[in-house]
């Protein structure tokens, strides 16, 4: 099936050489729009699977349309089309979750390069969320296990995936790479206790003891986690950034732009909860 | 920790803070506390990766989070921290610290990744951070709204 693109420019004329980069592409024109309302018509009748954009338009500027059709359908996949290359104009197109860029005059090659390129990553994307989560369990019971000579069992728990209440110590770690994301562990504080009184041979000297053994946890399983996935494909290179621990009174997380998978592991010592999800990023910049 | 780090962020909240909707910022004051912070009410945490590292956190008074979403959302009501206002200001976060990463590679410290914020909100509620020092920025917005950020970056 060929791949349908959807042109918004004011100027008939850059709609045309658009046209042209892509015939004998392979790919097919499906709509053409050069305006917010008619965008919005033409995509909701044409659904196609990639929207090249013009930046400057009279009315609603091309920033202004991309915003407007990812809250039609936060699955749009838009490239900008523009004579503007600049750091601003990078970012806030990145921001508003623009896929790539394509600088005018257009060429095909290029522009037929950064189209394949926007579509591609998507299996990628859909195969880390497919084995994050299960990496990511894999790496807790490992290293739980070997680290505190327990046995773990992960099971399965109806959780809510808009808010979770913490048990009072919370770990997260953020990942950068091909796609951002965040790893939260969260557990009780008689549970940190027992972990590490099992890992240590000794009860923890004092609080912030325990809580450097749990960010240690923590950043051990999410960089086992990170390498092992990276090593299975070398494009995701992920990393991982320093822990954050949250504690004192028990709180409410909330990951407002991306959908967290969610698993408990069930130890003799106390249930640990897992949360992993990933975003996916501005695919390219050309 | 070395202050210099706290100049590209207090570029970035100069930046983005007028761009939705706020007319004055005023820097109140500049603390450094140890790895450890009380909060209470809401902290967004957005983490660091590159040749520096860490984490940028934004904290706000339930109130002071519901006025700031408010305002973001050109004065629609906020009677609950909801999920909206939740967005509203994690959207707020990204938007600083994706900006303090522009300001950064200004000052040559360029290749810095931000995480997608989290977003924890808690009445008597601490921070750790695996650093020795935080730098706490105190923020009056608009003459109502007391927002703090913590820097907690290493090189």
């Amino acid at each position: 099936m060929s791949v349908k693109v959807m042109i918004v420019d004011d100027s008939p004329f850059s709609r045309m050489m658009i046209v042209e980069a892509l015939s004998d592409s392979g790919y097919e024109v499906v709509g053409e729009a050069d305006s917010l309302e008619s965008l919005i018509e033409t995509y909701k009748s044409c659904q196609p699977d990639i929207v090249t954009m013009d930046i400057a338009m009279p009315g609603a500027d091309g920033f202004e349309c991309s915003r407007e059709l990812r809250l039609l359908d936060p699955k749009a996949k838009i490239i900008l089309c523009s004579s503007m290359k600049d750091e601003e104009t990078e970012m806030e197109a990145k921001r508003i979750g623009i896929s790539g860029y394509v600088q005018k005059p257009i060429d095909s090659e290029n522009l037929i390069n950064v189209i394949r390129k926007v579509l591609a990553p998507d299996t990628l994307y859909e195969q880390l969320l497919e084995r994050g989560l299960e990496t990511f369990k894999e790496a807790l019971s490992q290293n739980v296990t070997r680290m505190a000579k327990i046995p773990v069992e992960f099971k399965n728990v109806e959780l809510s995936d808009e808010k979770y209440m913490s048990q009072g110590i919370t770990t997260v770690i953020g990942i950068i790479g091909q796609y951002s994301g965040s790893m939260i562990m969260d557990l009780s504080p008689e549970s940190a206790e027992k972990i590490a009184e099992s890992l240590l041979h000794r009860p923890t000297k004092n609080h912030e003891e325990l809580l450097a053994m749990v960010a240690e946890l923590a950043n051990i399983i999410a960089g086992i986690a990170c390498s092992m996935i990276n090593k299975k494909e070398k494009a995701y290179a992920l990393r991982v950034s320093p822990p954050s621990i949250f504690h004192g009174n028990t709180a409410e997380i909330v990951s407002p732009s991306v959908k967290i998978h969610n698993a408990v592991a069930d130890t003799d010592l106390g249930s640990i909860y897992l949360g992993v999800g990933f975003k996916k990023g501005a695919a390219l910049w050309m | 920790m070395d202050v210099s780090l706290i100049n590209p962020i207090l570029s970035a909240f100069y930046e983005i803070i007028p761009q939705i909707g706020f007319q004055k910022i005023e820097k109140k004051n500049l603390s450094l506390v140890g790895s450890t912070f009380d909060y209470s009410g809401i902290l967004i945490n957005l983490a660091v990766v590159g040749s520096i590292k860490g984490a940028i956190l934004i904290g706000m008074d339930l109130d002071s989070a519901k006025q700031f979403a408010s305002k973001m959302m050109m004065g629609m009501e906020v009677a609950e921290f909801d999920e909206l206002a939740q967005s509203a200001v994690s959207e707020m976060g990204n938007m600083v610290c994706a900006n303090a990463c522009t300001q950064f590679a200004k000052v040559g410290i360029d290749g810095l990744d931000i995480s997608p914020p989290t977003l924890m909100i808690a009445q008597g509620g601490q921070a750790t951070l695996p650093m020795p020092q935080t730098i706490i920025i105190h923020f009056l917005v608009d003459d109502a709204i007391d927002v703090k950020v913590y820097v907690g970056l290493m090189k």
